[in-house]
């Protein structure tokens, strides 16, 4: 009895110790392939900042709006935001190749995952920043175009016009990123079937006369009506 | 020289067979049937009144009209090409008119025309608008006779202005044309002009015609003249009245051509401009008789209403374009009863606004449309001041504001120089 506890003891032992000098390199070179990477996405996040700063990347941000909305969203400035998401994403990258050395059951397939959703989040980022862009240009379009024709609220025309493009961008990039799909857009559907059905209401019963001031600018009875008052040139 | 393949085969042997001519009066016109007659007579009795001696010629580019505008012109019947040649029974005038090809717009007449009086080598030219319907006999002695004289290159046009009479000229591009270029000419716009050979050999010689400023034609030859050392003049010609037209175009899209204009010039001249000193007087021939209201009074009231009402709406896109300091002069000078847009921070926010464009901060298109209501609201603070005000006071009401952008212009250039 004492012997078949010995010999169990020290089977135990043995395979103890096996598993540990079979784990113990691949330990050692997770945490080599950790340290590297996060090495090399340092230093990429570094070049990857010092050029965006050499092209003068925050300014052209700054010139088409995504400046201000990083501001606005409290995020750092734009050559420093895209740094810090290609740190991450090489150094996460480098991470899981790490754990996939591993070789343990539950993590495997998670770097072909990861590999996988790289393309889609770089995708779907494209498609945020485009959307900020058209947004805040069809914002001020719409601003100035409203100021100048002298229709009524302005501000809340163009307002409306960049929350409804910040929407469908937004829903676009979840949809890319295939983050809980149907409910964004179901979401996306019904909110934007929402708006329009509202907006459809409050214009036709709420805002009549703004609407018939509006229509009566747009096409006079009598053409010639509205001219200048006076020569401008 | 001139682009010979502007010219039709036909169109080239009537101008050999014409030769040389001493004055050449082109008349760009697109569906001008109710007006141009009397503008062609007008040139006519002027050339025979004035220059009798003179071979003479009037040339008509027509950029495509279907109202039967060439017909009014030639007095002629077409040949195969279009192109019709008829002698006039007065002296040696002859009238030409012919379709042009290429860009629609008075951009490409002009250079038509340009590239004829150079293959006619026409000492003087005049260019006269179709629209106008006060022009007289006079005005072709006023704006030939310093050409031939040798007295100018480029003469541009006088008006009698009044308060209210075409404040685009007056409070934007007058004194932007003259604190920039540093001459002090009141119709950068002309809208008739007279020049030398010498000028329009230039003119064609420069990258004219790539459509680079097809609407700002006028201001364009005017900044090339001053530019380069052409000897500026300006004739006493009156009032400028305008036919009505059927569909004109609305203020937005006026106001986006002429600062479009202003602006490419001004890059375009950069390298002039940015070292010019203070604003010359150019020499002025003839007397200019008082100025006349032209049409019903605007309602300033409103117009200052709603330069407060813009001012907020816009607070946003204002805020990057101008500094701060002229953001809120701007912003406080929208709350002021009665509106008062004082010369000084209406001329900061001009050259802000330029210097905006030149850095391209936005769509330049949204840049230009944004000082539209800034414009009306500097507008409305001048009539409300000077609207009822005698000739003597509007003239030194603008010779004040010319000087505010003279003042302004040197910071301007610095700050354009580092962008």
């Amino acid at each position: 009895m004492t012997q078949l506890v010995a010999d169990a003891v020290r089977q135990a032992s043995v395979n103890f110790v096996d598993t540990v000098a079979m784990l113990l390199p691949r330990v050692l070179i997770t945490v080599s392939i950790v340290a590297v990477g996060w090495v090399i996405a340092w230093a990429l996040k570094w070049a990857v900042r010092w050029i965006l700063i050499w092209l003068r990347f925050n300014h052209g941000c700054d010139r088409i709006g995504v400046g201000a909305v990083l501001k606005t969203a409290d995020l750092p400035p734009a050559d420093t935001l895209v740094s810090l998401i290609v740190f991450w994403l090489v150094w996460v990258g480098f991470l899981l190749s790490g754990v996939d050395v591993l070789g343990f059951t539950a993590l495997e397939g998670m770097v072909r995952s990861f590999a996988l959703f790289v393309p889609r989040l770089l995708v779907a980022i494209v498609i945020l920043v485009l959307g900020v862009v058209c947004a805040n240009f069809a914002w001020r379009a719409t601003l100035i175009a409203g100021v100048n024709a002298r229709i009524p609220s302005p501000r809340v025309v163009s307002g409306g016009v960049r929350a409804l493009v910040l929407i469908l961008a937004g829903a676009m990039a979840l949809d890319q990123i295939a983050v809980a799909r149907t409910i964004v857009l179901t979401a996306f559907a019904i909110a934007f079937g929402a708006v329009m059905l509202g907006l459809a209401i409050a214009f036709g019963v709420g805002g009549g006369s703004i609407a018939r001031r509006i229509l009566d600018h747009w096409f006079p009875e009598h053409p010639g009506a509205e001219q200048e008052e006076f020569r401008h040139l | 020289m001139a682009d010979e393949s502007l010219l039709s085969d036909d169109l080239l042997r009537q101008l050999v067979a014409l030769g040389h001519v001493d004055v050449l009066v082109g008349i760009p016109t697109l569906n001008n049937a109710t007006t141009v007659v009397d503008v062609v007579r007008a040139a006519q009795a002027g050339l025979g009144k004035y220059f009798p001696r003179a071979r003479s010629v009037i040339f008509n580019a027509d950029s495509g009209s279907d109202d039967g505008t060439p017909v009014l012109v030639r007095d002629a019947t077409t040949d195969d090409t279009g192109t019709v040649t008829a002698s006039r029974p007065l002296r040696t005038t002859q009238r030409i008119t012919t379709p042009y090809h290429g860009l629609p717009g008075k951009g490409s007449a002009m250079r038509m025309i340009f590239a004829v009086a150079d293959l006619l080598s026409a000492d003087a030219i005049v260019a006269l608008d179709p629209d106008v319907t006060s022009v007289t006999p006079e005005w072709i002695s006023a704006l030939v006779r310093p050409v031939r004289e040798g007295q100018a290159d480029l003469v541009a046009p006088l008006y009698s202005r009044a308060a209210v009479d075409g404040p685009l000229v007056t409070q934007l591009v007058r004194p932007l044309v003259r604190a920039a270029y540093g001459w002090r000419v009141q119709e950068p716009l002309m809208g008739e002009f007279g020049c030398s050979r010498r000028f329009v050999a230039h003119c064609l010689e420069r990258s004219w015609g790539t459509g680079v400023i097809p609407d700002g034609v006028d201001l364009w030859m005017s900044g090339e003249a001053l530019a380069n050392g052409f000897r500026p003049g300006q004739a006493a010609l009156g009032p400028r009245l305008l036919a009505h037209a059927r569909k004109p175009p609305g203020l937005p899209d006026v106001f986006q051509q002429v600062m479009d204009a202003v602006c490419s010039c001004l890059e375009l001249h950069a390298g002039y401009w940015l070292s010019r000193g203070p604003a010359e007087p150019v020499p002025c021939y003839g007397t200019l008789p008082g100025a006349v209201e032209l049409g019903p009074r605007p309602d300033v009231t409103r117009m200052a209403e709603s330069f407060a009402r813009d001012v907020s709406a816009l607070n946003p896109v204002l805020a990057t374009i101008l500094s701060a300091p002229t953001l809120a002069g701007v912003t406080a000078a929208a709350a002021t009863r009665p509106l008062v847009y004082p010369d000084e921070l209406w001329a900061a926010t001009v050259f802000e606004f330029l210097l905006a464009y030149h850095r391209a901060v936005m769509t330049r298109e949204h840049v230009t449309q944004t000082l539209l209501p800034l414009y009306l609201g500097r507008t409305a603070s001048f009539l409300l001041q000077h609207g009822s005000s005698g000739p003597a006071v509007v003239h030194d009401a603008l010779e004040s504001l010319g000087l505010a952008f003279e003042q302004a212009k040197p910071q301007a250039a610095a700050q354009w120089k580092k962008a």
